[in-house]
């Protein structure tokens, strides 16, 4: 025998001893020993450790289990990469636990078909690999931000894309993520090329009600598509190529229906031009839709449609609005600011898109600057309609206008509420934009405690979010920064050269020395306080159910952490009568079991009248007397209150209370999970002041990241 | 071999250096210069503010001086210290100093960076007296007519700790800087890097989606630099798609499924 066969041949023997002595001899019973042990002994080194360490494992539950794992291991490994093994194990294992010994060896048995599954659920790219990515991808690409959801059917109502589960039709995971991303992409494409403009969705109703029309303009459109795709995304354009073959025949007749739709090529073309072609093709057989395109369902579009012509148009009306009234120099205001000629022109570079359209905003000839968060509307509605219709730059008429500044309904004190006590409320002035001026005494508002919820449920977030909230509390460890290194000090550790040589320099002109001559290291002292204000009202989106009160308990633990002072709020009420905050924990409570029960307890309440709650809980942090106050409001949506708190007059309310703050040295900062904030949260906090979340998780987070900013 | 020490006196700037002037900031700097007044210059990070004031160095042919502060700077970082050589005290002039004796422009980059002993400093020169008082030299320096003042600040996110007070703010004639129009963006990138028109134009393109993304998870979107830095390495030969992920993605964000996003961004147009 040569040396290394002997080495091998060694190394076999020992492999055997050690394996039947973990296995208590188990192993011998299973016969073909030594092709067994071969196999393992071929292994890798580490391969080699891990077998062993799960044989001793097993072993410990049960020795024949120990040696069926023995036995098929070497496969395992041949079909599987290691974490794929570690799978089988402990699946095995679980089943063991579970069902018994018989289903544990079944189970080790089947391996064959456990690394079948296996691959396919590693090769395949599912929702949840990709969403994260595609949120950020799509909204990159331009356009309104559209939502990514999961869904049966593959397809866009033009306010959220429908993606399918998975996508499972290639050996390769990097293939299957790319035909995930180019469906996704495909249906970005139709909001933004305006498959579904306005115009073309009504006829499209109108004409076309059935199947064979819709799959026609479906497969032109696809064309059409294709072809603006080519023009402006050349590397997404090849992806599309490569993955876009349906067989020989699938594919002849897709270039024999872009022959005849050449039309559709053109860079003028439009979704009008492919409704107009429909008939052409009625007689034409259908070529296969290609793996990335998907359905289409005008009834959807239409309702998601219609709900948001609305929503824009009076949203762009009211900013009009605004601009009209800066523009307005004074002069007589009524019918004469209501003649002004606004014009609205576009410069379309590329023709169909509205990334290159730029818009030019004139009243009465005049250039008019347009605020950001117009053009963000005013790019949608072009989407919507490919340009801004007459309609939309009318001014709101009379009664409109003044609906969305109603008065306070709430003069009629109609509360007959016999729980409602007038001792222990305070009361607040409310703003009135529309009169230019206080209402004093408006507001009546109590103090409310939470009631304390099962404080199981702390326990409970705690136990399920370890891993987050460890990296929760590194992100706020990085707020409290380093200790700092503090120069000119009358005592430290080490002595400030520069001060030294000035020192002596100032004694060689005759002055005295300065004592300040050492430096040291100190943690910069904080002297912050924060009031936490949280939206309770009763609202769809609604911050206060499972998941919100969950945040809450992570961002309480990293806060304690801090040291920082800190206090929550929740806020709600029904009129001007009834506002209410709730304590849930107070500036000088610590945060005992009391505090902890009450989160628990946070249910939610009515409606949202921000600017007393605001201006109470900023008197709050004022009594705290800290050199540094922060007010984060934790929102859903617009303050909206019964009895005329809305609109413009909400909102108005809720700004002077803010500016009210600041005076009094106050910032604020608003996070909320409104997708529409840009409407109208910059304007009341300020354009640096907000931040939007999609998904309550990312709250502590996006906490620690404000805090951060702010208070270093 | 020595490095060659520039001495201030002589950071005259002779080629012009290259700016691609967005509105008429040009005639607003040279009328404030004119009439002696400061200059505030705000906007987000890579978008011409220093390139600015170098042309405007340039054109006006004024020493420049830059200063970028930070939040160790005091007051005597700037107005100047004693220092011992060779036995003897000796007065040496900070940056700011020199620049109001030389008649040059001194230019604060990033001032609310600085500690808050740095704008009693400022206040005296930023008012007609225009005056910079040396207290430990017991002089008082009246600056000459040549002399000019001008700061830069970032106003997004800043932090409550550190904010330009309004008595400090009130004294400047303040410019806006942004991200430059589309074909000025593109005009940029060719001048700076020598890369052709239709990377230029794939550039700024990629540009504005990663701009689309600011707030959603960009604190900020790619600013011309970075932009202009991706150009230099494409004209270099360097693979389109790596020279986005190295010089822009990256620079940008952590953030895993934010770079993936950039990185695919940047594969959909080049």
């Amino acid at each position: 025998m040569s040396d290394e066969s002997r080495q091998n041949f060694l190394n076999r023997l020992r492999i055997q001893k050690d394996l039947e002595k973990f296995t208590a001899g188990a192993l011998a019973r299973h016969g073909n020993v030594e092709d067994i042990v071969a196999r393992i002994a071929a292994l890798e080194r580490r391969d080699q450790d891990f077998v062993y360490a799960w044989v001793e494992l097993i072993a410990r539950s049960n020795h024949e289990l120990a040696a069926h794992f023995i036995g098929r291991v070497a496969s395992a490994f041949d079909k599987m990469e290691r974490s794929g093994v570690e799978d089988w194990v402990d699946q095995a294992m679980t089943t063991f636990d579970n069902r018994g010994l018989g289903f544990a060896i079944e189970a080790l048995e089947n391996v064959d078909e456990f690394a079948r599954e296996y691959a396919s659920r590693h090769v395949r790219c599912g929702f949840d690999d990709a969403s994260g990515f595609l949120r950020h991808f799509v909204r990159g690409l331009g356009g309104r931000e559209l939502r990514v959801i999961s869904d049966q059917s593959t397809f866009t109502d033009t306010e959220s894309l429908y993606l399918p589960d998975v996508v499972n039709l290639y050996p390769e995971p990097e293939q299957n993520f790319t035909v995930y991303k180019l469906t996704a992409v495909h249906l970005w494409a139709q909001t933004w090329y305006g498959t579904w403009r306005y115009q073309v969705v009504e006829q499209l109703i109108r004409q076309f009600d059935d199947e064979q029309p819709m799959a026609i303009f479906n497969r032109l459109e696809c064309l059409r598509l294709e072809a603006c795709i080519a023009r402006d995304f050349p590397g997404l354009s090849r992806e599309f190529r490569l993955y876009g073959s349906v067989g020989e025949a699938g594919d002849a007749l897709w270039e024999e229906w872009r022959r005849r739709a050449s039309r559709l090529a053109e860079r003028d073309a439009s979704a009008a031009d492919s409704l107009a072609l429909i008939e052409d093709f009625r007689e034409l057989p259908l070529p296969p839709l290609r793996p990335f395109e998907g359905d289409m369902f005008a009834g959807r579009v239409r309702q998601a449609l219609f709900a948001r012509i609305e929503r824009e148009k009076s949203a762009f009306q009211r900013a009009m609005q605004e601009l009209r009234d800066k523009d307005d120099r004074g002069e007589g205001g009524g019918d004469d600011a209501q003649k002004q000629l606004v014009e609205v022109e576009m410069h379309d570079e590329a023709g169909a898109g509205g990334e290159d359209v730029n818009f030019q905003l004139t009243i009465d000839g005049e250039v008019t600057s347009i605020p950001e968060h117009m053009k963000d509307l005013m790019g949608s509605i072009m989407q919507d309609f490919g340009e801004i219709p007459d309609d939309h730059l009318e001014p709101l008429e009379r009664g409109e206008y003044s609906d969305a500044l109603l008065p306070q309904k709430g003069d009629v004190d109609g509360d007959d509420d016999p729980d409602f006590n007038d001792a222990g409320s305070f009361s607040y002035r409310e703003w009135d934009c529309v009169r230019q001026r206080f209402r004093e005494g408006f507001c009546t508002l109590r103090e409310l405690s939470v009631p304390p919820g099962d404080e199981g449920f702390v326990a409970a977030t705690l136990d399920k979010h370890r891993g987050l909230l460890k990296s929760i509390k590194r992100s706020f460890e990085a707020v409290l920064g380093e200790s700092r290194l503090q120069r000119r000090q009358s005592d430290g550790d080490d002595i400030d050269l520069d001060a030294l040589v000035e020192a002596f320099a100032d004694v060689a002109q005759g002055r005295e020395m300065s004592e300040y001559l050492y430096t040291r290291y100190r943690n910069q002292e904080r002297n912050i306080a924060v009031m936490f204000m949280v939206d309770m009202s009763g609202s769809t989106l609604g911050w206060v159910n499972d998941a919100e009160r969950e945040a809450l308990v992570l961002l309480c633990e990293a806060l304690e952490m801090l040291g920082d002072r800190y206090a929550i709020f929740g806020f709600s009420g029904r009129t001007n009568k009834r506002c209410e905050v709730y304590r849930i924990k107070d500036f000088d409570e610590s945060y005992s079991s009391a505090v902890r029960q009450r989160i628990s307890g946070i249910r939610p309440k009515a409606y949202t009248r921000m600017g007393v709650a605001i201006r109470h809980l900023g008197q709050l942090l004022q009594h705290t007397q800290a050199r540094t106050k922060l007010l984060i409001t934790l929102s859903d949506g617009r303050p909206e209150d019964y009895g005329g708190y809305k609109g413009k007059y909400g909102i108005e309310d809720t700004r002077h209370a803010l500016l009210e703050l600041k005076q009094g040295g106050i910032h604020s900062f608003c996070v909320t999970i409104d997708n529409e904030a840009q409407e109208y949260l910059p304007h009341m906090y300020g354009p640096a002041n907000f931040a939007v979340i999609d998904e309550v998780e990312k709250l502590p987070y996006k906490v620690a990241d404000i805090y951060r900013r702010l208070t270093t | 071999m020595s490095t060659p020490a520039i001495h201030t006196e002589q950071s005259l700037i002779t080629n012009e250096p290259y700016y691609e002037p967005v509105a008429d900031e040009v005639a607003v700097f040279t009328a404030a210069y004119r009439n002696k007044l400061p200059v505030l210059l705000k906007g987000p990070t890579g978008c011409g503010k220093t390139r600015f004031v170098e042309y405007m160095a340039w054109r006006l042919e004024r020493p420049m001086i830059t200063v970028a502060c930070h939040d160790d700077l005091t007051a005597s970082d700037l107005i100047g210290r004693y220092l011992v050589r060779g036995g003897e005290t000796v007065w040496v002039d900070g940056p700011l100093t020199s620049a109001v004796r030389n008649g040059s422009i001194c230019y604060l980059d990033e001032v609310v960076e600085a500690r808050k002993d740095t704008s009693v400093v400022i206040h005296p020169l930023c008012d007609d007296r225009r005056l910079l008082p040396i207290e430990k030299l017991g002089e008082v320096l009246a600056a000459p007519p040549e002399f000019c003042l001008v700061i830069s600040y970032n106003p997004g996110y800043q932090s409550v700790l550190k904010d330009l007070k309004q008595s400090t703010r009130q004294r400047f004639v303040a410019l806006e800087f942004n991200y430059p129009s589309v074909e000025v963006e593109q005009t940029i990138i060719e001048k700076e890097s020598g890369i052709d028109t239709t990377g230029a134009r794939q550039l700024v393109k990629f540009g504005h989606m990663t701009r689309n993304l600011k707030g959603s998870g960009l604190d900020e979107g790619a600013s011309t630099r970075l932009l202009v830095n991706a150009a230099k390495l494409m004209h270099e030969g360097i693979a389109p798609v790596v020279a986005t992920d190295t010089a822009v993605a990256q620079a940008l964000t952590d953030d895993e499924d934010m770079l993936k996003a950039v990185h695919e961004l940047s594969r959909s147009i080049f």
